[in-house]
Protein backbone atom coordinates (compact mmCIF):
# COMPACT_ATOMS: atom_id res chain seq x y z
CA UNK A 1 0.00 0.00 0.00
CA UNK A 2 2.87 2.64 1.05
CA UNK A 3 5.96 2.79 -1.10
CA UNK A 4 7.53 4.49 1.63
CA UNK A 5 10.50 3.95 4.18
CA UNK A 6 8.92 5.03 7.61
CA UNK A 7 11.77 7.07 9.36
CA UNK A 8 10.47 7.78 12.87
CA UNK A 9 13.74 9.30 14.49
CA UNK A 10 13.29 12.43 12.45
CA UNK A 11 9.12 12.61 13.82
CA UNK A 12 10.47 11.79 17.29
CA UNK A 13 12.78 14.87 17.21
CA UNK A 14 9.70 17.29 16.32
CA UNK A 15 8.44 16.13 19.46
CA UNK A 16 8.88 19.17 22.06
CA UNK A 17 7.94 21.53 19.24
CA UNK A 18 4.27 19.13 18.82
CA UNK A 19 3.78 18.87 22.54
CA UNK A 20 3.91 23.01 23.11
CA UNK A 21 1.19 22.85 20.35
CA UNK A 22 -0.61 20.19 22.11
CA UNK A 23 -1.01 22.67 24.99
CA UNK A 24 -2.19 25.08 22.98
CA UNK A 25 -5.03 22.43 21.89
CA UNK A 26 -5.83 21.79 25.57
CA UNK A 27 -5.69 25.67 25.90
CA UNK A 28 -8.20 26.36 23.04
CA UNK A 29 -10.33 23.56 24.25
CA UNK A 30 -10.75 24.38 28.24
CA UNK A 31 -10.99 28.23 26.78
CA UNK A 32 -13.92 27.39 24.31
CA UNK A 33 -15.67 25.00 26.88
CA UNK A 34 -15.90 27.35 30.12
CA UNK A 35 -17.47 30.22 27.83
CA UNK A 36 -19.70 27.61 25.90
CA UNK A 37 -20.95 26.12 29.71
CA UNK A 38 -21.74 29.94 30.62
CA UNK A 39 -23.55 30.99 27.28
CA UNK A 40 -25.35 27.99 27.40
CA UNK A 41 -26.53 27.99 31.02
CA UNK A 42 -27.91 31.63 29.75
CA UNK A 43 -29.51 30.41 26.02
CA UNK A 44 -31.05 27.18 28.22
CA UNK A 45 -32.57 30.18 30.16
CA UNK A 46 -33.72 31.92 27.46
CA UNK A 47 -35.06 29.23 25.83
CA UNK A 48 -37.11 28.09 28.51
CA UNK A 49 -38.38 31.73 28.95
CA UNK A 50 -41.82 32.69 28.11
CA UNK A 51 -40.78 35.73 26.24
CA UNK A 52 -40.57 35.25 22.39
CA UNK A 53 -37.75 37.90 22.36
CA UNK A 54 -35.66 36.11 24.42
CA UNK A 55 -36.55 32.61 22.87
CA UNK A 56 -35.64 33.58 19.02
CA UNK A 57 -32.31 34.48 19.47
CA UNK A 58 -31.43 31.59 21.50
CA UNK A 59 -33.46 29.00 19.24
CA UNK A 60 -31.60 30.37 16.26
CA UNK A 61 -28.13 30.12 17.65
CA UNK A 62 -28.51 26.57 18.68
CA UNK A 63 -30.38 26.06 15.29
CA UNK A 64 -27.14 27.32 13.20
CA UNK A 65 -24.67 26.01 16.09
CA UNK A 66 -25.85 22.21 15.76
CA UNK A 67 -27.05 21.93 11.83
CA UNK A 68 -24.19 23.99 10.73
CA UNK A 69 -20.25 22.38 10.43
CA UNK A 70 -18.02 23.59 12.87
CA UNK A 71 -15.43 24.31 9.69
CA UNK A 72 -17.86 26.79 8.50
CA UNK A 73 -18.45 28.08 11.88
CA UNK A 74 -14.63 28.85 12.19
CA UNK A 75 -14.05 29.72 8.32
CA UNK A 76 -17.20 32.47 9.43
CA UNK A 77 -15.16 33.60 12.25
CA UNK A 78 -12.04 34.53 10.51
CA UNK A 79 -13.14 35.57 6.73
CA UNK A 80 -16.87 36.00 7.47
CA UNK A 81 -16.19 38.58 10.63
CA UNK A 82 -13.33 40.05 8.56
CA UNK A 83 -15.63 41.06 5.81
CA UNK A 84 -18.14 43.33 7.88
CA UNK A 85 -15.09 44.98 9.02
CA UNK A 86 -14.17 42.95 12.25
CA UNK A 87 -10.78 41.33 12.88
CA UNK A 88 -10.33 37.94 14.66
CA UNK A 89 -7.04 36.64 14.55
CA UNK A 90 -6.93 32.96 13.82
CA UNK A 91 -6.51 32.02 17.73
CA UNK A 92 -9.34 33.81 18.60
CA UNK A 93 -11.60 32.75 15.46
CA UNK A 94 -10.86 29.50 16.52
CA UNK A 95 -11.87 30.22 20.14
CA UNK A 96 -14.59 32.37 18.96
CA UNK A 97 -15.84 29.29 16.44
CA UNK A 98 -15.66 26.28 18.77
CA UNK A 99 -17.33 28.35 21.78
CA UNK A 100 -20.41 29.22 19.57
CA UNK A 101 -20.36 25.21 18.86
CA UNK A 102 -20.12 24.34 22.13
CA UNK A 103 -22.97 27.12 23.49
CA UNK A 104 -24.97 25.47 21.02
CA UNK A 105 -24.87 21.79 21.64
CA UNK A 106 -24.57 22.42 25.79
CA UNK A 107 -27.60 24.49 25.62
CA UNK A 108 -29.71 21.65 24.76
CA UNK A 109 -28.12 19.37 26.92
CA UNK A 110 -28.69 21.25 30.02
CA UNK A 111 -32.14 22.11 28.72
CA UNK A 112 -32.76 18.55 28.57
CA UNK A 113 -31.09 18.00 32.32
CA UNK A 114 -33.49 20.95 33.23
CA UNK A 115 -36.54 18.89 32.49
CA UNK A 116 -35.01 16.07 34.09
CA UNK A 117 -35.27 17.76 37.30
CA UNK A 118 -38.75 17.68 39.08
CA UNK A 119 -40.73 21.00 39.98
CA UNK A 120 -41.26 20.39 42.80
CA UNK A 121 -37.42 20.88 43.81
CA UNK A 122 -37.33 24.52 42.95
CA UNK A 123 -40.55 24.86 44.90
CA UNK A 124 -39.25 23.31 47.79
CA UNK A 125 -36.79 26.20 47.68
CA UNK A 126 -39.41 28.59 47.55
CA UNK A 127 -40.95 27.82 50.06
CA UNK A 128 -38.56 27.36 52.17
CA UNK A 129 -37.96 31.69 51.26
CA UNK A 130 -35.67 31.46 48.92
CA UNK A 131 -35.90 33.78 45.82
CA UNK A 132 -36.31 32.79 42.28
CA UNK A 133 -32.69 32.92 41.56
CA UNK A 134 -31.19 31.66 44.45
CA UNK A 135 -33.72 28.02 43.95
CA UNK A 136 -32.02 28.09 41.05
CA UNK A 137 -28.58 28.55 41.51
CA UNK A 138 -28.61 26.48 44.92
CA UNK A 139 -30.95 23.88 43.86
CA UNK A 140 -31.78 23.14 40.44
CA UNK A 141 -28.07 23.86 38.64
CA UNK A 142 -26.20 22.08 40.83
CA UNK A 143 -28.87 18.87 40.16
CA UNK A 144 -28.56 20.19 36.28
CA UNK A 145 -24.78 20.20 36.13
CA UNK A 146 -24.66 16.50 37.99
CA UNK A 147 -27.40 15.08 35.17
CA UNK A 148 -25.50 16.69 32.48
CA UNK A 149 -21.87 15.74 33.31
CA UNK A 150 -21.79 13.03 31.34
CA UNK A 151 -22.67 14.91 27.90
CA UNK A 152 -20.66 17.82 29.10
CA UNK A 153 -17.55 15.51 29.14
CA UNK A 154 -17.99 14.29 25.56
CA UNK A 155 -18.74 17.95 24.40
CA UNK A 156 -14.97 18.71 25.85
CA UNK A 157 -13.17 15.76 24.36
CA UNK A 158 -15.18 17.07 20.66
CA UNK A 159 -14.16 20.31 21.50
CA UNK A 160 -10.40 19.03 22.09
CA UNK A 161 -10.66 17.27 18.20
CA UNK A 162 -12.60 20.67 17.01
CA UNK A 163 -9.33 22.35 17.64
CA UNK A 164 -7.62 20.88 14.75
CA UNK A 165 -9.79 22.44 12.05
CA UNK A 166 -7.59 26.12 13.62
CA UNK A 167 -5.16 25.25 10.63
CA UNK A 168 -7.81 25.99 7.94
CA UNK A 169 -7.73 29.93 9.12
CA UNK A 170 -4.10 30.13 9.69
CA UNK A 171 -3.29 28.86 12.84
CA UNK A 172 0.03 27.46 13.17
CA UNK A 173 0.50 26.98 17.17
CA UNK A 174 -1.70 24.45 17.49
CA UNK A 175 -1.06 20.55 17.53
CA UNK A 176 -2.19 20.47 14.00
CA UNK A 177 -0.75 23.57 13.00
CA UNK A 178 2.89 22.23 13.83
CA UNK A 179 2.01 19.14 12.74
CA UNK A 180 0.94 20.48 9.40
CA UNK A 181 4.18 23.24 9.30
CA UNK A 182 6.82 20.07 10.05
CA UNK A 183 4.93 18.33 7.45
CA UNK A 184 5.33 20.79 4.73
CA UNK A 185 9.13 21.30 5.66
CA UNK A 186 10.25 17.79 5.58
CA UNK A 187 7.09 15.58 3.59
CA UNK A 188 7.64 13.24 6.78
CA UNK A 189 3.52 12.96 6.76
CA UNK A 190 2.86 9.37 8.12
CA UNK A 191 5.16 9.56 10.95
CA UNK A 192 4.01 13.11 12.03
CA UNK A 193 0.42 12.44 11.34
CA UNK A 194 0.32 9.15 13.36
CA UNK A 195 2.55 10.83 16.27
CA UNK A 196 -0.40 13.62 15.80
CA UNK A 197 -3.12 11.65 16.03
CA UNK A 198 -1.59 9.75 19.25
CA UNK A 199 -1.13 12.84 20.97
CA UNK A 200 -4.71 13.63 20.44
CA UNK A 201 -6.02 10.02 22.03
CA UNK A 202 -3.63 10.79 25.13
CA UNK A 203 -5.32 14.50 25.68
CA UNK A 204 -8.85 13.05 24.96
CA UNK A 205 -8.08 10.09 27.31
CA UNK A 206 -6.62 11.80 29.78
CA UNK A 207 -9.35 14.82 29.73
CA UNK A 208 -11.58 11.91 29.95
CA UNK A 209 -9.97 10.12 32.71
CA UNK A 210 -9.91 13.66 34.92
CA UNK A 211 -13.28 14.21 34.29
CA UNK A 212 -14.27 10.91 35.57
CA UNK A 213 -12.21 11.53 38.94
CA UNK A 214 -13.75 14.52 39.17
CA UNK A 215 -17.43 13.64 38.93
CA UNK A 216 -16.73 11.53 41.31
CA UNK A 217 -15.71 14.31 44.03
CA UNK A 218 -18.07 16.36 43.34
CA UNK A 219 -21.15 14.39 42.72
CA UNK A 220 -21.22 11.54 45.60
CA UNK A 221 -24.27 11.06 47.43
CA UNK B 1 9.68 -30.97 -19.52
CA UNK B 2 8.07 -29.69 -16.52
CA UNK B 3 11.22 -28.15 -14.88
CA UNK B 4 11.28 -26.27 -17.80
CA UNK B 5 7.93 -25.01 -17.50
CA UNK B 6 8.47 -23.85 -13.72
CA UNK B 7 11.69 -22.06 -14.77
CA UNK B 8 10.00 -20.43 -17.23
CA UNK B 9 6.92 -19.51 -15.26
CA UNK B 10 9.72 -18.26 -12.56
CA UNK B 11 11.15 -16.16 -15.01
CA UNK B 12 8.30 -14.58 -15.55
CA UNK B 13 7.42 -14.09 -12.07
CA UNK B 14 10.79 -12.18 -11.66
CA UNK B 15 10.15 -10.28 -14.27
CA UNK B 16 6.82 -8.53 -13.67
CA UNK B 17 8.05 -8.10 -10.31
CA UNK B 18 10.96 -5.98 -11.02
CA UNK B 19 8.43 -3.68 -13.20
CA UNK B 20 9.01 -0.33 -11.78
CA UNK B 21 6.91 3.22 -11.94
CA UNK B 22 7.60 3.38 -15.76
CA UNK B 23 6.94 0.09 -16.85
CA UNK B 24 3.48 0.52 -14.67
CA UNK B 25 2.81 3.70 -16.15
CA UNK B 26 3.49 2.68 -19.65
CA UNK B 27 1.62 -0.50 -19.38
CA UNK B 28 -1.41 1.24 -17.66
CA UNK B 29 -1.54 3.88 -20.70
CA UNK B 30 -2.08 6.47 -18.07
CA UNK B 31 -0.14 8.75 -16.32
CA UNK B 32 -1.29 11.06 -13.38
CA UNK B 33 -0.08 13.94 -12.23
CA UNK B 34 -0.43 15.78 -9.11
CA UNK B 35 -0.96 19.28 -9.76
CA UNK B 36 -1.30 22.62 -8.14
CA UNK B 37 -4.68 24.41 -9.16
CA UNK B 38 -4.65 27.49 -6.99
CA UNK B 39 -1.50 28.69 -8.16
CA UNK B 40 -1.77 30.64 -11.46
CA UNK B 41 -0.20 31.14 -14.26
CA UNK B 42 1.41 27.57 -13.42
CA UNK B 43 -1.87 26.09 -12.54
CA UNK B 44 -5.78 27.10 -12.24
CA UNK B 45 -9.39 26.15 -13.63
CA UNK B 46 -10.41 27.90 -16.99
CA UNK B 47 -14.04 29.35 -17.04
CA UNK B 48 -15.24 25.82 -17.43
CA UNK B 49 -13.59 24.67 -14.85
CA UNK B 50 -11.18 22.50 -16.48
CA UNK B 51 -7.31 22.75 -15.32
CA UNK B 52 -5.43 24.71 -17.30
CA UNK B 53 -1.66 26.14 -16.90
CA UNK B 54 1.86 25.71 -17.41
CA UNK B 55 2.18 23.16 -15.14
CA UNK B 56 -0.82 21.28 -16.59
CA UNK B 57 0.97 21.87 -20.12
CA UNK B 58 3.60 20.07 -18.88
CA UNK B 59 2.15 17.50 -17.72
CA UNK B 60 0.24 17.06 -20.76
CA UNK B 61 3.39 17.21 -22.93
CA UNK B 62 5.06 14.35 -20.89
CA UNK B 63 2.31 11.73 -20.70
CA UNK B 64 2.32 12.75 -24.56
CA UNK B 65 6.30 11.54 -24.48
CA UNK B 66 5.31 8.58 -22.97
CA UNK B 67 2.94 7.70 -25.39
CA UNK B 68 -0.18 7.79 -22.51
CA UNK B 69 -3.36 9.45 -21.33
CA UNK B 70 -2.81 12.39 -19.11
CA UNK B 71 -4.99 12.48 -15.51
CA UNK B 72 -4.92 15.64 -13.04
CA UNK B 73 -5.10 14.98 -9.22
CA UNK B 74 -5.44 18.75 -7.77
CA UNK B 75 -3.95 18.49 -4.64
CA UNK B 76 -3.15 22.10 -2.32
CA UNK B 77 0.30 22.09 -1.79
CA UNK B 78 0.75 20.66 1.31
CA UNK B 79 -0.31 17.11 -0.66
CA UNK B 80 1.81 16.54 -3.12
CA UNK B 81 3.82 14.21 -1.26
CA UNK B 82 0.89 12.22 0.56
CA UNK B 83 -0.63 11.73 -3.32
CA UNK B 84 2.38 10.57 -4.36
CA UNK B 85 2.97 8.07 -1.83
CA UNK B 86 -0.18 6.77 -0.98
CA UNK B 87 -0.35 5.98 -4.68
CA UNK B 88 -2.88 8.26 -6.23
CA UNK B 89 -0.50 10.05 -8.29
CA UNK B 90 2.75 9.09 -10.03
CA UNK B 91 4.33 12.57 -10.90
CA UNK B 92 4.31 15.73 -9.29
CA UNK B 93 3.91 18.70 -11.99
CA UNK B 94 3.11 21.20 -8.83
CA UNK B 95 6.08 23.73 -9.02
CA UNK B 96 8.01 21.78 -5.67
CA UNK B 97 11.19 23.10 -4.56
CA UNK B 98 14.03 21.08 -4.48
CA UNK B 99 15.17 21.35 -0.59
CA UNK B 100 17.36 19.03 0.93
CA UNK B 101 15.17 18.70 3.74
CA UNK B 102 12.32 17.48 1.29
CA UNK B 103 14.59 15.39 -0.57
CA UNK B 104 15.11 13.05 2.06
CA UNK B 105 11.98 12.10 1.48
CA UNK B 106 10.87 12.05 -2.06
CA UNK B 107 12.42 12.04 -5.50
CA UNK B 108 13.38 15.32 -7.32
CA UNK B 109 14.15 15.92 -11.22
CA UNK B 110 16.77 18.41 -12.25
CA UNK B 111 14.68 21.83 -12.14
CA UNK B 112 11.73 22.70 -14.83
CA UNK B 113 11.38 26.30 -13.76
CA UNK B 114 12.46 28.88 -11.41
CA UNK B 115 10.79 31.60 -9.42
CA UNK B 116 12.09 34.94 -8.18
CA UNK B 117 9.57 36.19 -5.26
CA UNK B 118 8.16 39.79 -4.61
CA UNK B 119 6.08 41.17 -2.19
CA UNK B 120 2.11 41.70 -2.75
CA UNK B 121 0.30 44.27 -0.50
CA UNK B 122 -2.15 46.25 -0.88
CA UNK B 123 -1.72 50.33 -1.22
CA UNK B 124 -3.13 51.37 1.28
CA UNK B 125 -0.16 49.82 3.72
CA UNK B 126 2.57 51.92 2.73
CA UNK B 127 4.76 49.09 2.77
CA UNK B 128 7.50 50.07 -0.36
CA UNK B 129 9.92 46.90 0.39
CA UNK B 130 10.43 43.91 1.70
CA UNK B 131 12.16 45.70 4.54
CA UNK B 132 8.68 47.19 5.90
CA UNK B 133 7.72 43.82 6.29
CA UNK B 134 9.35 43.75 10.08
CA UNK B 135 6.74 44.39 12.31
CA UNK B 136 3.51 44.17 10.27
CA UNK B 137 0.92 41.47 9.77
CA UNK B 138 1.96 38.99 6.91
CA UNK B 139 1.11 35.33 5.56
CA UNK B 140 1.86 32.86 2.92
CA UNK B 141 1.03 29.69 2.28
CA UNK B 142 2.28 27.16 5.10
CA UNK B 143 5.14 25.07 3.98
CA UNK B 144 6.37 26.70 0.89
CA UNK B 145 9.93 28.01 -0.24
CA UNK B 146 8.86 31.64 0.11
CA UNK B 147 6.64 30.86 3.15
CA UNK B 148 9.46 29.15 4.85
CA UNK B 149 11.83 31.89 3.96
CA UNK B 150 9.22 34.99 5.42
CA UNK B 151 8.59 33.18 8.30
CA UNK B 152 12.15 32.61 9.34
CA UNK B 153 12.77 36.34 9.24
CA UNK B 154 9.56 37.17 11.31
CA UNK B 155 11.38 35.48 13.96
CA UNK B 156 14.08 36.89 13.47
CA UNK B 157 12.94 39.98 13.09
CA UNK B 158 11.11 39.45 16.13
CA UNK B 159 8.32 41.29 16.54
CA UNK B 160 4.95 41.16 13.56
CA UNK B 161 2.98 37.83 12.84
CA UNK B 162 3.42 34.85 10.62
CA UNK B 163 0.19 33.11 9.76
CA UNK B 164 0.38 30.36 7.49
CA UNK B 165 -2.81 29.68 5.38
CA UNK B 166 -3.55 25.84 3.46
CA UNK B 167 -3.99 27.29 0.06
CA UNK B 168 -2.75 30.13 -2.20
CA UNK B 169 -6.76 31.31 -2.41
CA UNK B 170 -6.74 31.94 0.98
CA UNK B 171 -4.20 34.20 1.03
CA UNK B 172 -5.24 36.56 -1.65
CA UNK B 173 -8.72 36.33 0.75
CA UNK B 174 -6.82 36.90 3.58
CA UNK B 175 -4.68 39.95 2.33
CA UNK B 176 -7.46 41.70 0.43
CA UNK B 177 -9.43 41.82 3.52
CA UNK B 178 -6.72 43.50 5.83
CA UNK B 179 -6.36 40.20 8.05
CA UNK B 180 -3.01 40.46 6.86
CA UNK B 181 -0.65 43.66 5.66
CA UNK B 182 1.52 41.93 2.86
CA UNK B 183 2.30 38.45 1.51
CA UNK B 184 5.66 37.02 -0.35
CA UNK B 185 4.38 35.07 -3.50
CA UNK B 186 6.81 34.24 -6.65
CA UNK B 187 6.42 36.90 -9.32
CA UNK B 188 4.24 34.50 -11.75
CA UNK B 189 1.65 34.26 -8.91
CA UNK B 190 1.97 38.09 -8.06
CA UNK B 191 1.06 39.38 -11.55
CA UNK B 192 -1.52 36.72 -12.42
CA UNK B 193 -3.50 37.62 -9.34
CA UNK B 194 -3.36 41.71 -10.15
CA UNK B 195 -3.94 41.10 -13.98
CA UNK B 196 -7.39 39.15 -13.07
CA UNK B 197 -8.57 42.11 -11.25
CA UNK B 198 -10.04 39.98 -8.56
CA UNK B 199 -8.92 41.96 -5.79
CA UNK B 200 -9.01 45.23 -5.95
CA UNK B 201 -5.78 47.86 -4.60
CA UNK B 202 -3.09 44.84 -4.61
CA UNK B 203 0.18 45.74 -5.77
CA UNK B 204 3.94 44.53 -5.94
CA UNK B 205 6.11 46.32 -3.14
CA UNK B 206 9.54 45.28 -4.85
CA UNK B 207 11.75 41.66 -4.79
CA UNK B 208 12.44 39.55 -1.20
CA UNK B 209 15.54 39.48 -1.34
CA UNK B 210 15.57 35.24 -1.27
CA UNK B 211 17.57 32.89 -2.87
CA UNK B 212 16.01 31.51 -6.37
CA UNK B 213 13.28 29.28 -6.26
CA UNK B 214 14.30 26.66 -8.46
CA UNK B 215 11.45 23.73 -8.47
CA UNK B 216 11.39 20.21 -9.93
CA UNK B 217 9.14 17.41 -11.06
CA UNK B 218 8.82 14.74 -8.00
CA UNK B 219 8.26 10.93 -7.79
CA UNK B 220 9.49 8.65 -4.97
CA UNK B 221 12.55 8.46 -4.33
CA UNK B 222 13.15 4.62 -4.94
CA UNK B 223 12.29 5.04 -8.46
CA UNK B 224 15.68 6.00 -10.31
CA UNK B 225 14.15 4.76 -13.28
CA UNK B 226 11.19 7.11 -13.54
CA UNK B 227 13.14 9.85 -12.28
CA UNK B 228 16.26 9.71 -15.23
CA UNK B 229 13.11 10.02 -17.50
CA UNK B 230 12.04 12.76 -15.70
CA UNK B 231 15.37 14.71 -16.01
CA UNK B 232 15.85 13.91 -20.15
CA UNK B 233 12.57 14.95 -20.25
CA UNK B 234 12.79 18.66 -18.60
CA UNK B 235 15.82 18.72 -20.77
CA UNK B 236 14.20 18.12 -24.12
CA UNK B 237 11.80 20.43 -23.40
CA UNK B 238 14.75 23.05 -22.84
CA UNK B 239 16.67 22.11 -25.83
CA UNK B 240 12.84 22.00 -28.16
CA UNK B 241 12.38 25.07 -27.39
CA UNK B 242 9.08 23.85 -25.84
CA UNK B 243 10.09 25.55 -22.30
CA UNK B 244 10.12 29.02 -23.84
CA UNK B 245 6.95 28.86 -25.60
CA UNK B 246 5.16 27.32 -22.70
CA UNK B 247 6.60 30.32 -20.91
CA UNK B 248 5.29 32.73 -23.70
CA UNK B 249 2.26 31.01 -23.87
CA UNK B 250 1.33 31.49 -19.59
CA UNK B 251 4.09 33.71 -17.91
CA UNK B 252 4.47 36.60 -20.81
CA UNK B 253 6.98 37.68 -23.64
CA UNK B 254 11.08 37.52 -22.77
CA UNK B 255 13.38 34.92 -21.83
CA UNK B 256 12.36 32.07 -19.41
CA UNK B 257 14.57 31.99 -16.39
CA UNK B 258 17.71 30.05 -16.48
CA UNK B 259 17.28 26.47 -15.23
CA UNK B 260 21.32 26.05 -14.83
CA UNK B 261 23.45 27.28 -11.43
CA UNK B 262 26.89 28.48 -13.04
CA UNK B 263 29.89 26.71 -11.29
CA UNK B 264 27.89 23.79 -10.48
CA UNK B 265 27.23 20.41 -12.09
CA UNK B 266 23.82 18.98 -11.25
Amino acid sequence: MFEYTFQWRQAFRALPQMLEGALVTLQVAVLSMAMGVAIAVLLALMRNSSSPWLRAPATAWVEVARNTPALFQIYMAHFGLAGLGLYLDPFTALLAGITFNNAGYLCETFRGALRAIPGTQARAGRSLGMGAAQAFRLIVMPQMFRISFPPLTNQMVWAILMTSLGVTVGLATDLTGVTQDLNSRTFRTFELFALAAVLYYLIAKAVAGGARLLAWRLFRY
Amino acid sequence: MKPMLLAAGLAAAAGAAQADKLDDIIASGVLRCAVVLDFPPMGSRDADNNPVGFDVDYCNDLAAALGVTPEYVETPFPDRIPALVSGRADVGVASTSDTLERAKTIGFSIPYFAFTNVVLTRQDTGIASYEDLAGRTVGSVAGTFEGIALEEDVTEWGSGEFRPYQSQADVFLALSQGQIEATVVTNTVANAIIATGQYEGLTIAGDAPYLVDYVSLIALRNEEGLLDYLDLFVNQQVRTGRYQELYNLYVGEGPAPDLTIPGVYR
